[in-house]
């Protein structure tokens, strides 16, 4: 079969871009090896709808993030939660950034940040700072079902589930693309595997994106009425963040030096646990670590103690289950510019492009590329 | 089944050129809080090691597999400021306080401190049956004046709680001297004693006389008793001159002038010192100690 374009990964970027192209009536193929959409990290992360808060060194990217958070807002509004009280702390120990340091940031990028008083949420002494802010937290299950209904709708997209492609090469001016022991060709391929970039750069023999692997963890927890409308997240450090999980009822606890459990400096992921997978994991083609039989055991206990430390013990939360996936990280080099999403072309005809963001609002810069026929 | 302790426990160690005791002390309390804790950290301290500790250390925990952290001090700061950061990042229900990893007593008291702790003990001090005569003597001087129900001494390591370490934080942010903000507390305290011989820290008469200001009323109650005793001095002698000035007696011309002068004068400079201590001794507590009174806990009696 022959198509438009070929997409490899039907996370949000993925579904992104073929409802985008779909819109316009190209043919546009999806490719994901798992059952369903949104299985990994769109779905398994803090589930933040960034504003900028996270950037208190890079007043460009603040902005720029503040400015795809409205549009997000605009687009997506209906996936989110934003009913609940967001709030930063500095703490007072250990801190990259101070609790002025990050007020002066914060007017100068022109984004929400009243003080509260720290004693409402934190033991004494842990905070020096805090901060009421604006940033809400999306449903990924919400957001899966409107981009399937959509796609439902464009009748030129097509969605294969459980289709890994095994072989890719260039054909004349097209990719020819073998999965599930079928072929599929098109002049333009997109990358949006997210931590299975360089497996699909390895293929057609690209240089590899310079990335770490992290083993991540996001636990889910139950908290009572005294935590239900409140997002905490202490920075800018070894710290912790504990909010609302989109629209579930629960929130999700992650820890800077907790959350990721296992690292591979390979540039393709390599870990231990790929040989306890039953075959179904290796380097080069990564399984969903949230169904894996070789995950590893949770961190809960470490994590809940230190958010404990810090948080007041009314505000109760308790483990209900854990998230598993895996995280890509640019190394030092690439993150020096602070930009949260790195698109590359790496062919032009046939194209090749391959996207890798760990922000959700950021899907837009997609657009460029998209629409940018050559 | 697991009968493990739930309750974590974070050990905070002080390293200082320490290549040679390191890995004997963490082999002993990594084996102590396994056999007891489900759940436990490590945290060293590593106050500017020039001599390959860390190394030793890291090479020590490859395949430990309890979380570990090394702080790194930018520069040498000394015991208290480590231990400080050391606690300030540990993150258990109770924390291990290891001053020094010379450990001159069983590891087994590691464990009874924590029982200890358990009955109702938010401080657990570990303490050698000796120690030297200086560190004697300031401790008598700190307990005669300090106004807790708890005496301070030499000790090997303690347990904390973290209510208690909440505590001492609400009183004051930093502190200078943790034993003595600890005793102060008003939790409750236990003491552990074992037959041994404790070094003193040499390097703390600084850190001595601090805390007898800040945590004692030794500053306060000798210098205001110095200048109340140089007040009543000064007005003896002014009686003794008017007695002189009046009754007769044949002193050198001018004699009774500057007398009266004088006496009158050192009377009004003394009463004046004793006013100002006494503000000085006000103004310390109110920018070192954030709260005036400390409960131990509430009871209540009724029918």
């Amino acid at each position: 079969m022959t198509y438009d374009k070929i997409i490899i990964g039907a996370g949000l970027y993925g579904l992104y871009s073929a409802l985008r192209c779909g819109e316009r009536g190209e043919k546009v193929l999806v490719l994901e090896r798992d059952a369903a959409p949104f299985m990994r990290a769109t779905y398994i992360n803090q589930a933040r709808v960034h504003m900028g808060y996270h950037y208190p060194r890079s007043f460009s990217t603040a902005i720029k993030s503040a400015h795809y958070f409205d549009r997000f807002c605009k687009d997506y509004g209906f996936c989110n939660l934003t009913g609940f009280d967001q709030v930063y702390a500095t703490s007072a120990h250990f801190s990259w950034t101070s609790a002025a340091e990050f007020k002066a940031f914060c007017r100068a990028a022109n984004i929400r940040c009243d003080s509260v008083d720290t004693d409402l949420y934190f033991n004494p002494g842990m905070c020096d700072g805090a901060f009421l802010t604006q940033e809400y937290t999306y449903d990924a299950q919400i957001l899966k079902k409107w981009f399937l209904e959509q796609l439902a709708l464009c009748p030129t997209v097509e969605m294969r589930f459980q289709a890994a492609p095994t072989a890719i090469r260039k054909a004349g001016g097209a990719w020819q693309v073998e999965f599930c022991g079928e072929c599929a060709e098109a002049p333009f391929l997109l990358n949006a595997t997210y931590a299975g970039v360089n497996d699909i750069h390895a293929m057609l023999g690209f240089e590899p994106f310079k990335i770490k692997y992290e083993l991540c963890e996001i636990i889910l927890c139950e908290v009572n009425d005294r935590l239900k409308n409140t997002g905490l997240t202490v920075m800018d450090g070894p710290f912790f963040s504990i909010m609302p999980f989109g629209k579930t009822g629960l929130h999700s606890l992650t820890s800077v030096t907790f959350t990721p459990h296992t690292t591979s400096y390979d540039s393709v992921a390599t870990f231990d646990c790929q040989s306890r997978s039953e075959g179904k994991c290796c380097p080069g083609s990564l399984y969903n670590c949230n169904e894996c039989a070789a995950k590893p055991a949770s961190a809960w206990p470490y994590m809940s103690q230190l958010a404990r430390k810090y948080m007041l013990p009314e505000l109760e939360f308790k483990y209900h289950s854990s998230l598993f996936s895996m995280k890509p990280i640019l190394k030092a080099s690439e993150i020096d510019d602070s930009r949260p999403t790195v698109i590359r072309e790496y062919s032009d005809a046939p194209r090749f492009v391959s996207v890798l963001s760990g922000k959700i609002n950021t899907v837009y810069d997609l657009n460029e590329v998209l629409d940018n026929e050559q | 089944m697991n009968n493990k302790e739930k309750n974590f426990v974070s050990a905070v160690f002080y390293l200082h050129n320490d290549a040679e005791r390191v890995v004997p002390f963490v082999s002993e309390l990594n084996a102590q809080l396994d056999a007891h804790f489900d759940q436990y950290e490590l945290v060293a301290v590593d106050d500017n090691c020039t001599d390959g500790t860390v190394d030793k250390l890291r090479e020590w925990a490859k395949g430990l597999a309890k979380p570990l952290t090394i702080l790194h001090m930018s520069l040498r700061q000394g015991t208290e400021q480590c231990m400080n950061a050391g606690l300030d990042c540990a993150i258990g229900d109770y924390v291990l306080e290891f001053d020094s990893v010379e450990m001159q007593y069983e590891a087994g008291l590691i464990w009874q401190a924590y029982e200890t702790a358990q009955r109702g003990n938010d401080i657990v001090s570990v303490r050698p049956s000796h120690s030297s005569r200086t560190s004697k003597w300031f401790y008598k001087i700190f307990n005669k004046y300090s106004r807790s129900a708890y005496e301070v001494s030499t000790d090997a390591f303690r347990l904390v709680s973290r209510r208690a370490i909440n505590r001492v934080h609400a009183i004051s942010d930093n502190l200078p001297y943790r034993k003595a903000a600890y005793a102060t507390s008003g939790l409750k305290m236990a003491v552990l004693d074992f037959e041994g011989y404790a070094k003193t820290e040499n390097d703390r008469f600084d850190l001595a006389v601090n805390s007898l200001v800040l945590y004692t009323d030794a500053g306060y109650k000798i210098s205001l008793g110095i200048a109340e005793c140089m007040m009543w001095l000064a007005l003896a002698e002014l009686l003794y001159t008017l007695y002189i000035y009046l009754f007769g007696g044949y002193p050198v011309e001018g004699w009774t002038t500057t007398m009266f002068v004088l006496t009158v004068g050192f009377a009004g400079v003394f009463a004046i010192l004793s006013i100002i201590i006494k503000y000085l001794s006000l103004l310390v507590d109110l920018v070192f100690k954030k709260q005036k009174y400390m409960v131990e806990s509430i009871e209540k009696i009724q029918k």
